[in-house]
């Protein structure tokens, strides 16, 4: 009996080892590989630019993607983080780390408060409330608080900062800087996927129904998934507001969530690498665009219609579901050739 | 008594889903409900399951109140349903399925562990594979399985939430002679060795006569008959209503 | 401090929310009636107005008259929201609910683009129109005319919004289709026509306000997402899918963000999406919505 327990125990443990999906080397690699050579391709800003955006969609990705929540005032965490980490820099003569951290805490207890007040709603309408507040708290950094956001003209000299003796304020060690922290946000983001948490959230977004029929809160699960994204929203602020210098009025404004909206479904949500591809295409776009007229949006509109009509899976979302169906089909086979062994 | 309803109703505007249904469980029982389509059958499962909330009527588990509990808390007190359209979640692995229902009994709310360190969750869900036949196909998304696989998929993934009460509904639905047989077989092996107590929704009469030990009869959302499967045979109401058409 | 203010002051300021109420109110009409009927977010309602208040621009510059200019952007506008719906909108149905809002969205950041390049960035002045100019003196109440005809005409259309749905057939489809598309469908009704009608009343409606809306505030590219915001947050608190709440919650939004203005005006545009926070908190499915479609 023993020892047909343990052989037992050992074929579920090689069952186990089957199951569980395995990061691809070759991906891993590349991406590092890319991210290490993207200022020397393009422009150091511009690659910086997509790395902060890239972050942003990470968790804007988790809550839209993976929980199936939208979210149209994303901007709020933005912006609020933006704005804290500036004010700390500025008048506390805080360190970057601090700055950083009151960026990502302040995002998410705004959105404890927000989601104390509306998670519960369709997905429709929680999408436009969460814009309604995003509009809130712009008007209110625009007029009545302008003691202390500075109004339209923006949140000012705020101070060059250095790690470890290395001066920020040139391109280059900014962009390692921010990259250093997008690896480890990748990182984490893999993490949060493989826990428990995370398998909930994919299941969440294929049939809530079900999920809380098997005992999920779904309440709860749609809360954290928010707070969460806030965490990422308001860390990509705070950066924003490193490689900046400044932090501009528009870090609040609703064209930040919509252009944050449409990277995420331009990369394929749902999807891992998504949201930084996204970031990629949609501001190497942006840029082309802005040099043949100030008109990008015009077209930057008009492709995402064309998108959300034809490939709302987005890049990567398209690869993926024909990577899944060659999968399903090299499954399919291999079943049917070994027979009825394990 | 186990579980029970008093006198429970479901008005939806002026139409009576379910009417003063008054039903009873023992522990460990296989009971089967049956009536024509529209006999209120599935709401009656929604209200037991907190789907619905009652418009009047109570609903008892264990000797506990639990008629305004929502879905998520009546699963974790033990009830779990299935459902007459196949819900599953058909982009993930059959093993994932199962693994997340199976996940739900431990606290969720853990973002750093990978979910293969749970082990006793995923032997759980392995089992639980193995019961219900489809530990071949466990790498496959759920979503290419043929229909009967789903049921049993359907299944497995209430099991997997280590339930003391199963609802299923229509479980053969859509299922060959064969399949069906197959299926009764695992409910009644379910209900035997594991002591799980099953309230059983069918049309397929061979499978309630087979298995069931007690049978409630709806019909337009009001107990017409309740009995052994002979009583119920035997009950000329229920042979003009339901029975005498086929 | 109200009492510092004498009194035809006060009435004045909420004669004023009124008549910003009724533009609230035609947008958010607009809106309920195609989220009540589609189940779809119209994140270019405000787009729509914005093309309403163009159109009434050009209409006026080519005919003189502000008649003809209003007839022309509720028919002209209307139009291409029914030619959005069928050719943009139809096949997204059936599919996940995010992506109608999503495809408007596109819109809304698309249109005023092109806008921009056909009439450049400067927004439109409109003239008001003759028959409108100058006010009415009421005792010490000097009302502007303008304003009196938005706050009647807007009573007018909404009255013949009502009887056409409740009176004509038509508008007892219309009805029906909200709430059981299927059943319709099997009495005869060719359901997608309906749905492609019921979209461009909800746009001319939104092209009214704008059009009404632009001797006063002038037709600007960007107007649009402002007014969509309006909208919505009017729609809330006033309760999804009702017609009656669409008309209270605008009065009150219109009321409430004149008043602010005047007393605190930096907090004008925050009063409302304030309010709406108030609403969520203590009756989330609005004044006048029911459960169950929030």
């Amino acid at each position: 009996m023993e020892g047909r327990e343990t052989e037992r125990k050992a074929e579920l443990e090689k069952m186990l080892q089957d199951t569980e999906p395995k990061p691809k080397t070759t991906i891993v690699w590349g991406t590092g590989l890319v991210l290490l050579v993207l200022p020397f391709i393009i422009s150091a800003p511009l690659a910086t630019e997509i790395l902060i955006w890239g972050i942003f969609g990470l968790g804007f990705n988790l809550l839209l993607g993976y929980t199936g929540v939208l979210s149209f005032g994303h901007a709020a965490y933005f912006g609020l983080g933006a704005y804290s980490c500036g004010l700390a820099l500025r008048y506390w003569q805080a360190s970057i780390w601090t700055g950083l951290l009151l960026g990502i805490v302040s995002s998410m207890i705004l959105a404890c408060f927000i989601g104390a007040l509306a998670i519960r709603k369709r997905g429709v309408y929680f999408a436009m409330i969460s814009l309604a507040f995003g509009q809130m708290l712009y008007f209110l950094a625009l007029s009545p608080l302008k003691q202390i956001t500075r109004g339209e003209d923006g949140l000012t000299h705020i101070p060059m900062l250095q790690i470890l003796s290395i001066s920020l304020n040139r391109p280059r060690p900014l962009y390692y800087f921010v990259m250093v922290i997008t690896v480890l946000m990748l990182y984490l983001t893999w993490r949060i996927l493989q826990s428990p948490f995370g398998k909930l959230l994919q299941a969440f977004r294929e049939n809530e129904e079900r999920a809380k029929a098997c005992g999920f809160n779904t309440t709860r699960v749609k809360f954290l998934s928010l707070v969460l994204s806030a965490l990422y929203g308001g860390l990509a602020g705070a950066l924003n507001t490193i490689y900046l210098g400044y932090v501009p009025l528009s870090t609040l404004f609703w064209l930040t969530s919509g252009t944050m909206v449409m990277m995420t479904i331009l990369g394929g949500k749902g999807t891992f690498l998504g949201p930084l591809i996204g970031a990629g295409v949609f501001l190497f776009l942006q840029n082309t665009i802005s040099l043949l007229t100030p008109r990008w949006e015009l077209f930057v509109g008009a492709i995402f219609v064309f998108i959300i009509l034809l490939f709302p899976a987005g890049i990567m979302g398209t690869l993926r579901d024909k990577y899944t169906s060659y999968r399903m089909v090299k499954l399919k086979k291999q079943i049917e050739s070994s027979g009825d062994s394990i | 008594m186990f579980l029970k309803t008093e006198k429970v109703s479901k008005y939806f505007g002026g139409l009576k889903a379910v009417d003063q249904v008054d039903f009873n469980l023992k522990k460990g029982q296989l009971k089967s409900i049956i009536g024509p389509n529209g006999a209120g059958k599935t709401t009656l499962f929604n209200l037991i399951a907190g789907v619905y909330l009652p418009t009047h009527g109570k609903v008892f588990f264990k000797e506990r109140d639990i008629t305004r509990f929502p879905l998520h808390q009546v699963s974790h007190l033990g009830i779990t349903k299935t459902y007459q359209i196949t819900h599953i979640f058909p982009s993930l692995t059959v093993f994932e399925n199962i693994r997340i229902a199976a996940q739900s009994r431990e606290t969720s709310f853990n973002f750093w562990k990978t979910t293969y360190s749970l082990r006793e969750v995923n032997q759980r869900a392995l089992n639980i594979l193995e019961q219900v036949e489809l530990i071949e196909k466990r790498n496959w998304f759920a979503a290419t399985l043929s229909h009967g696989e789903r049921r049993y998929l359907e299944i497995g993934i209430a099991l997997a939430t280590q339930p003391e009460v199963l609802l299923l509904d229509e479980p053969t639905a859509g299922m060959s002679c064969a399949e069906t047989n197959l299926c009764a077989e695992l409910i009644q092996k379910l209900n035997q060795e594991i002591q799980l107590s099953v309230v059983l929704v069918e049309h397929d009469m061979s499978v309630v006569m087979g298995i069931s030990e007690e049978i409630l009869v709806l019909n337009e959302g009001r107990a017409l008959a309740e009995g052994t499967p002979q009583q119920v045979s035997d009950n000329e109401e229920v042979q003009r209503v339901y029975l005498g058409e086929g | 401090m109200f009492f510092d203010v004498p009194w035809n002051v006060v009435v004045l300021q909420l004669f004023f929310g009124l008549a910003l109420g009724s533009i609230f109110v035609l947008l958010a009409s607009g809106l309920s009636i195609i989220y009540g009927l589609l189940d779809v977010v119209n994140f270019a309602h405000g787009t729509f107005a914005m093309l309403g208040a163009y159109a009434v621009f050009l209409a006026v510059s080519l005919s003189g008259s502000f008649g003809v200019g209003i007839l022309s952007a509720v028919v002209i506008v209307g139009l291409v929201g029914g030619l959005t719906e069928y050719l943009l909108l139809k096949p997204l149905y059936g599919k996940d609910p995010l992506l109608p809002l999503l495809l408007t969205f596109g819109l809304s950041i698309a249109i005023p683009d092109l806008i921009k390049i056909i009439f450049g960035l400067i927004g439109k002045p409109v003239n008001y129109p003759q028959a409108f100019s100058g006010a009415t003196i009421l005792g010490p109440l000097i009302l502007p005319n303008y304003r009196l005809f938005i706050i009647f005409f807007t009573l007018a259309i909404m009255i013949s919004l009502w009887l056409f749905l409740k009176k004509s057939d038509l508008g007892m489809i219309l009805r029906a289709s909200t709430r059981d598309s299927g059943m319709v469908q099997i009495l005869g009704v060719n359901v997608s026509r309906i749905w492609t009608i019921g979209f461009a009343i909800g746009i001319g409606l939104a092209a009214l306000g704008g059009a009404i809306s632009a001797p006063m505030m002038a037709a600007t590219p960007d107007m649009g997402v402002d007014m969509t915001m309006v909208a919505f947050v009017v729609t809330v608190v006033g309760g999804l899918g009702s017609l009656g709440g669409a008309i209270v919650g605008g009065l009150f939004i219109g009321v409430v963000v004149a008043i602010t203005s005047f007393i605190a005006g930096e907090y004008a545009t925050v009063s409302m999406y304030f309010c709406m926070a108030i609403i969520l908190l203590i009756r989330p499915r609005g004044l006048f919505g029911e459960i169950g479609r929030e």
